[in-house]
C-alpha cells in the first residue's frame, strides 16, 4: 500500500539533492589554504552568488563573507517553509523557532552593551517565525523593555517578562537564554506529541537525541570550566536523562568514570562508541565538535530509515547551518591569521 | 464423430448466437480489465518516481533527461497490459 503522499516525495528529494551540493571536505581543506579575498570568490563561484553580488557594493572583506552567509542562511530557510507541505512545514516551522531565541537574545544583548543597530542586523539570521521586518522595528526600539512589550503577542513572552528584569539587573542573559530554550523543547516535544498529526514520531526521535546530545555537550563544558550556577538549571528535559541523572553525572570527579555512566545511558552505538574514544581527550572544542558530527551522522541514518519524513528536511537544515558556521570560522579565522591546523580544529565537515 | 456421440449436450438456454456474442463481450471485458489495472499500476508507481524526478529537477536542471527516463520505465507495465489485450481481442 502507498503510505507516501508525493509532496512528501517532492520535498525530501528537493532536500536530498539539496544536501549533496553541500560543501564536500575536501573543498574545506582547499579553502584552508586561501587568502579572505580567494575565499570569497570561491564562495561566489558555489551556492552564495547572489548573495555576495548583491551585498558586494556595500560590504567588503570579511564583513561581506559574513553578511552574505547569514542572508544565504535566512534566504534558504524561509524557501523550505514556503515548500514543505502540511504537516513538514509545521515541524520545519517548529525547529527553526530556535532562531527567534537567538535573534531577540542577540538583539537584547547588543542593545544591552550599546552595540550600533547596523551591527546588530548584520548578524541577525531572520529564519524563524519573527521576520526581518519584526527584527528591524525591535532594532529602531531605544530600550530593551520596549522591545520585550513588542514581543507580547509571541509566544516566548511569558519567560522573557520573567527572566528580563533580572538579567537586566546581573547584565547576563544567560540563565535567560536558558529558559527561553527549555520553553522552546517543551514547546516542540508538545507538538511532536500532539497524535493527530503524521509524523510526530519520528521529529520527537530527532527532538531527543539532538536534547541528549546538547545535555552531553553541557556536561563536558562543565567539567572543563567551573561554574557558580546550578547545574540543574542547565539541563534540558525530555531526552534519555532526568535532571537527577544529570546532577550526578556532574558530580563525578574522574573523566573516565563519568563517560562510562554516561556511556551507559546513551542511546545509540555511533555515541557510545565515540564516548569511549574520548576517554582521555582533554580538548573541550574537539569533543564538542566529534559529538556534533554523531549527532548529523545519527540524523542521517535516521533520514535514510524514513526516506519520506521529517528527516531529511531536519538533515539538510542541519548541514547548512554547520556549512554556514563552518564558513565563518574559516573566514573569521583567515582574518586573524590563525594557522590553518588551528581553524580545522573548528570544523565540522 | 465418437467424441461428439458420447459428450451429451447441455441445455444453457441460449442460442448459439447469442453465446458468440457473450464470449466477444467477456474477451473486451478482459481487455478492459487487463489495461485499466496495470493503467493503475503503473500509475501508482510513477506518483512516487514522478514527484522525486520534479523535485531533483527543480534543484537541478541537468537531471532532466535521466528524471524523464525513470519517469516513465513503469509505462512498461500498462504496455504489458495493452499487449494482452489486443492478443485478447485479435488473436
Amino acid at each position: 500500500m502507498v503510505s507516501v503522499s508525493a509532496p512528501y516525495i517532492y520535498v525530501c528529494t528537493r532536500m536530498r539533492v539539496r544536501k549533496a551540493k553541500l560543501l564536500p571536505r575536501e573543498e574545506y581543506m582547499r579553502m584552508l589554504n586561501m587568502s579572505i579575498p580567494e575565499i570569497t570568490r570561491f564562495i561566489e563561484e558555489s551556492q552564495y552568488k547572489q548573495e555576495i553580488d548583491e551585498l558586494g557594493t556595500a560590504f567588503n572583506g570579511i564583513n561581506l563573507i559574513e553578511v552574505a552567509l547569514s542572508w544565504n542562511l535566512a534566504k534558504e530557510y524561509q524557501k523550505i517553509q514556503e515548500i514543505a507541505p502540511g504537516a513538514l512545514k509545521k515541524f520545519t516551522q517548529a525547529y527553526l523557532r530556535r532562531w527567534d531565541i537567538q535573534n531577540v537574545l542577540t538583539i537584547l544583548r547588543g542593545k544591552a552593551q550599546g552595540v550600533k543597530s547596523g551591527k546588530i542586523k548584520e548578524i541577525l539570521i531572520p529564519a524563524g517565525s519573527l521576520d526581518i521586518k519584526e527584527l528591524d522595528r525591535f532594532l529602531a526600539e531605544e530600550s530593551n523593555d520596549r522591545i520585550i512589550d513588542l514581543l507580547k503577542m509571541h509566544r516566548m513572552y511569558p519567560v522573557l517578562a520573567q527572566g528580563y528584569p533580572s538579567a537586566k539587573e546581573t547584565g547576563s542573559f544567560s540563565q535567560l537564554e536558558n529558559d527561553l530554550y527549555k520553553q522552546f523543547y517543551e514547546e516542540i516535544i508538545r507538538d511532536a506529541r500532539s497524535g493527530s498529526i503524521k509524523g510526530g514520531a519520528s521529529f520527537l526521535a530527532y527532538i531527543q537525541l539532538e536534547i541528549d546530545i546538547r545535555n552531553a555537550k553541557t556536561l563536558f563544558r562543565l567539567r572543563a570550566d567551573s561554574t557558580e550556577e546550578d547545574v540543574r538549571d542547565l539541563f534540558v528535559p525530555g531526552g534519555t536523562l532526568t535532571v537527577n541523572d544529570f546532577a550526578s553525572l556532574n558530580a563525578i570527579k574522574d573523566q573516565n568514570e563519568f563517560i562510562d555512566q554516561l556511556k551507559a545511558n546513551a542511546r545509540t552505538e555511533a555515541l557510545r562508541a565515540l564516548l569511549e574514544e574520548l576517554k582521555g581527550q582533554k580538548s573541550i572544542r574537539d569533543i564538542e565538535v566529534r559529538l556534533t558530527r554523531v549527532q548529523l551522522e545519527q540524523m542521517e541514518r535516521m533520514s535514510k530509515r524514513n526516506p519520506f519524513s521529517i528527516h531529511p528536511v531536519l538533515v539538510y537544515l542541519e548541514k547548512k547551518k554547520y556549512e554556514v558556521f563552518n564558513l565563518r570560522a574559516l573566514a573569521r579565522g583567515k582574518e586573524s591569521k590563525l594557522p590553518s591546523e588551528k581553524i580545522a580544529e573548528y570544523l565540522v565537515i | 464423430m465418437v467424441a461428439e456421440a458420447i459428450v451429451p449436450s447441455v441445455d444453457v438456454g441460449m442460442t448459439i448466437e447469442q453465446i458468440k456474442a457473450t464470449q466477444i463481450g467477456m474477451k473486451a471485458v478482459g481487455a478492459g480489465v487487463a489495461v485499466g489495472l496495470t493503467g493503475i499500476g503503473t500509475a501508482v508507481a510513477e506518483m512516487g518516481i514522478g514527484s522525486a524526478a520534479v523535485g531533483a529537477v527543480a534543484e537541478n536542471k541537468d537531471m532532466f533527461g535521466v528524471a524523464l527516463l525513470f519517469t516513465v520505465i513503469p509505462e512498461t507495465i500498462v504496455i504489458f497490459g495493452l499487449v494482452v489485450a489486443l492478443l485478447v481481442l485479435f488473436v
